[in-house]
């Protein structure tokens, strides 16, 4: 049986506890054996894209420690999975001893969709949810993991759902972490063009597979007055469609 | 506003947010080279492959830049050519304003270089009193409008038509009659060619200069370089040293890259390669062929980490694919180099300090390097000026203490855990119906977007208490 | 210190080595450029002179058209043939290449050199390129660069056997060879997309070029 760590994500934790929740269940469901590591907090990306390259090191030592006695590490999130796996031995390219750790678990540290499709090869039975839907591919998953294929197949085996292409897909939403903090009238330009293309598509929901994108997209949604709502993919994937999207928490 | 905040990033990108003439006008342009980059690159199978042996080459030169430069120098003297070399812009624009006072010019037409744009070339010669004719066609309604490119493909790119019929029917002497596209560039091509038949010096960049020969290759759509080339006595090239290629094959295998990556053509309608002045026989041609061959910080940033910076063509994919260039344009950039390459160069040719602006200014997605035809970690290079602006204590005292209070906190998972409770506590007060409208120190998310009412309990806490619950 | 010696300090020493070995830098070159013709595009199955044909009409080549003549000789007749066509007078800059003189022109006016208002310039190119509709000329007494960049109508005739299939096979055509002060790599009329990005022909150079494929040299 595959032992996985499951990294929750600070998003996850803090915003969106049901995408983490779906995560496990997926995991549980393609037989493997999942454990939440106690002591996770962050990846440390806030620090990394900022410069701090001093504590993003702090953080990931944590995040190795953590993690390294599974067999795989999997995370409900292209972006914290892509940290993880391309820049923590990046991190450490002057220090031999912990290189080699961090290049051990970049080796085994997955992004939840790519994992169930790639290395579990399951796909979701008897999940059914009567609505269309438009996917978002976010950009380190896409481009950082190369997730495209994976998530549209997995979909496609959810009994009544019909995915309907985002025009300009491959555009950013921008989110972009810190940067929509510390840049936001560009930022909300952005997403502003984001949302008329998802408007667009008509579909009932929006998909992607992080929660920041997700949370961007959501609510300027919102705020232009537009009735699609927002999930996780892993959430569609677990059969809870039917439960509160994203800003719509009781 | 101050003069001062007036010339910032942010109020630069704020203004150019608040035109929607100029979204339109980049939208025109940026939309098209989008969609014929596509069908170029899926037109050729061998593209990924053609890609990674472009980056290759580049990689070769670079790591041999000082043989190359030899080498080129050697055979472009044995042709005639007479080799200049500048440390700085300064030396550069010095050296060629000399050439054209040596040749008693008066006026002097150019065709688009970006090399001429960084080193200041323009300006140099309008202070050296030289009648300066800008033939490329963007280039053109630049002069006109006193402005600045805002593109490295498509200078006027920031212009709508509506604006370039205005600025001719203002300046030429015998403007179009119907303000339709074909009719606004016939009307420059008549304007245009007096300008070249007069010039006592042109002035070209190069696109690639061939090391095993000495020759100097332009490409253009126009046929505006050849015509700014072969008719003055005087022709000089400002080239930077990275455009070296060993030879002639090498430069096909990038101008393939080149070419579809900037405009979706297979090919540039011309392109020409000049060897030295014009030969005994010759029916056309210059006496003199100067070439200036242009540092200015490039062999600095072979020690800092920047090499692969080198490689870039100048293609300008990066920035049609930039979702922020797309928002604000090239001027809110404020170097000569706007969109990614732009953020990555600006900080080495007018330092970090006034440029870490640019350096943040992007959403790390990615979609630069993807389209780059010679693969340059763009998103990697913008980090790595993150990591010197840290280090050098540019940034922000607020940003350093966010990042040190955050860092604190998360490499203590119980603070972490305790204060995880709170923060999401303290959030849900400011909800009403899911989601957030108005929320103190994050007005620039809820000024424009809501936020998500998070859920009562972290996912910690209720995966543990599940826990205890399941007797676990 | 001069600059030249300045910038080759610089690069050394940040490049942190020393001048390196001339034939092992030659030898990596060399494979790089053998390693471009994998990736290449392909061509279709046709010969040379059916895919240069296809590929300047289609809509990858700007301003263009091609026809094809058996020989030389017919040469004058086929731009009678063009000038009817595009209603042009019988006037016209001709190359000064003793393969076109030696022709009967009697019909023509002829300018020895282009005018700057010239509305039609004929010529031989050297070489043509079938990968992108390329045609090649190189400058000399009996080629002036400014032939192909003046005039509003470019007429250019190439003989079958100097159509080439690759851009690398016009530098291996031409390898060892001095290059002339211009090689001109012409690939349909001129064009500009620096208005809204919408392209136009005729910028600066022809807003016309036809190509002429004379079938045999001999007959």
């Amino acid at each position: 049986m595959r032992k996985v760590g499951l990294f929750v994500t600070c998003l996850a934790d803090l915003f969106r506890p049901r995408t983490a929740f779906a995560a496990a269940a997926l995991l549980e469901r393609a037989g493997c054996d999942v454990e939440v590591p106690r002591l996770q907090t962050c990846c440390g990306q806030p620090a990394y894209n900022s410069g701090d390259t001093q504590n993003a090191r702090r953080i990931a030592r944590r995040v190795i420690s953590a993690f390294e006695t599974f067999d795989y590490v999997v995370a409900p999130s292209g972006s914290c999975a892509g940290t993880i796996k391309l820049h923590y031995p990046d991190l450490f390219a002057d220090d031999p001893a912990w290189r080699t750790r961090a290049e051990n678990l970049a080796a085994r540290t997955c992004e939840i969709v790519s994992f169930l499709a790639d290395v579990c090869s399951y796909s979701p039975r008897d999940v059914a949810l009567a609505a269309s839907a438009t996917y978002h591919d976010t950009c380190s998953g896409l481009r950082e993991l190369k997730i495209e294929r994976q998530p549209r197949a997995l979909l496609s085996s959810v009994k009544g759902l019909r995915l309907i292409p985002l025009p300009d897909v491959q555009s950013c939403c921008g989110f972009g972490g810190t940067f929509c903090v510390k840049y936001p009238s560009i930022s909300n330009a952005i997403v502003d063009e984001k949302a008329t293309n998802i408007e667009s598509t008509k579909a009932d929901l929006l998909l992607g597979g992080d929660l920041g994108c997700l949370m961007n997209m959501a609510g300027k949604l919102r705020r232009r007055g537009s009735a699609i709502r927002a999930f996780h993919v892993a959430e569609i994937l677990a059969g809870m469609g039917d439960g509160p999207a994203i800003g719509e928490e009781p | 506003m101050t003069r001062a905040e007036a010339d910032t990033f942010k109020a630069r990108a704020g203004a150019a947010l608040a035109d929607h003439h100029l979204k339109t006008a980049i939208d025109r342009t940026t939309r098209t080279a989008r969609q014929k980059r596509e069908a170029a690159v899926a037109g050729w199978p061998g593209f990924s492959r053609a890609r990674d042996l472009g980056a290759r080459i580049k990689d070769h030169v670079i790591e041999n830049l000082d043989h190359y430069l030899i080498e080129f120098e050697r055979n472009a003297r044995a042709s005639g050519a007479i080799v200049h070399y500048a440390s700085s812009a300064g030396d550069a624009c010095q050296i060629v304003v000399r050439i054209c006072r040596d040749a008693k010019a008066r006026t002097v037409t150019r065709s688009k270089s970006m090399l001429g744009e960084e080193i200041g070339l323009p300006h140099a010669l309008d202070e050296a009193g030289l009648g300066r004719v800008e033939t490329d066609l963007a280039e053109h309604i630049v002069q006109l409008a006193h402005d600045r490119p805002s593109h490295i493909i498509w200078p006027a790119l920031h212009r709508t038509r509506e604006d370039i019929a205005a600025l001719f029917r203002e300046h030429h002497h015998t403007p179009q009659n119907s303000d339709d596209i074909p009719a606004m560039v016939a009307s420059a091509r008549r304007q245009l060619r007096g300008g070249f038949l007069a010039a006592d010096v042109g002035i070209s960049g190069a696109n690639f200069l061939i090391a095993d020969s000495g020759a100097v290759c332009t490409v253009t759509n126009e046929g505006n370089a050849e015509l700014t080339t072969t008719i003055p006595r005087v022709h000089i090239v400002t080239a930077g040293i990275e455009k070296l290629v060993p030879s002639l094959p090498h430069a096909f295998a990038l101008l393939r890259l080149l070419v579809r990556s900037a405009t979706g053509a297979d090919i540039t309608q011309y392109t020409t390669f000049h060897c030295g002045p014009k030969r005994a026989g010759d029916l056309d041609g210059p006496e003199a062929f100067h070439i200036v061959l242009v540092d200015n910080g490039r062999a600095r940033m072979l020690g800092q980490g920047l090499a692969e910076m080198l490689r870039c063509l100048r293609c300008g994919a990066c920035m049609n694919h930039c979702v922020v260039y797309n928002e604000i344009g090239g001027h809110a950039y404020g170097g000569v180099y706007p969109g990614p390459m732009g953020a990555v160069l600006t900080p080495v040719l007018d330092g970090l300090e006034t440029s870490r602006d640019l350096v943040h200014a992007c959403t790390l997605n990615g979609r630069c390097q993807e389209v780059c035809p010679v693969d340059i970690p763009l998103p990697a290079m913008l980090r790595g000026w993150r990591e010197k602006s840290w280090a050098q204590g540019l940034e922000p005292v607020t940003q350093r203490s966010f990042i040190g209070l955050w860092a604190f906190v998360v490499t203590r998972p119980r603070l972490y855990r305790l204060g995880a409770g709170l923060a999401i506590k303290t959030l849900r007060l400011f909800a009403r119906d899911g989601w957030i409208r108005a929320l103190p120190l994050a007005s620039g998310w809820t000024s424009t977007r809501d936020f998500p009412k998070p859920a009562r309990r972290t996912f910690m806490a209720q995966y543990q208490a599940q826990k205890r619950n399941r007797g676990l | 210190m001069s600059a030249r010696d300045d910038i080759l300090a610089a690069i050394r020493r940040n490049l942190r080595r020393e001048p390196s070995d001339a034939s092992a830098i030659r030898t990596a070159a060399e494979a790089l450029a053998l390693e471009a013709r994998e990736s290449r595009p392909s061509l279709p199955g046709c010969d040379l002179a059916e895919a240069f044909a296809q590929r300047l009409v289609s809509a990858k080549v700007v301003g263009a058209s091609v026809s094809h003549i058996g020989h030389f000789s017919e040469a004058p007749g086929e731009v009678r043939n063009y000038c009817d066509a595009h209603g042009l007078a019988y006037e016209m800059a001709l190359q000064p290449d003793p393969a076109l003189q030696q022709l009967d022109w009697s019909d023509f006016t002829i300018t020895a050199s282009i005018g700057a208002d010239q509305t039609l310039a004929v010529a031989k190119a050297r070489w043509a390129i079938a990968e992108t509709g390329t045609l090649a000329f190189h400058s000399g007494p009996f080629s002036p660069t400014l032939m192909s960049f003046l005039p509003l109508h470019h007429i250019c005739f190439i003989e079958r056997e100097r159509i080439l299939a690759h851009l690398e096979d016009y530098a291996a055509a031409e390898a060892g060879a001095t290059p002339p002060r211009n090689v001109n790599l012409i690939t349909g009329a001129s064009g500009t997309a620096d208005i809204e990005g919408a392209l136009v022909r005729g910028a600066h150079g022809p807003a016309f070029l036809h190509a002429v494929i004379v079938d045999a040299g001999e007959l």
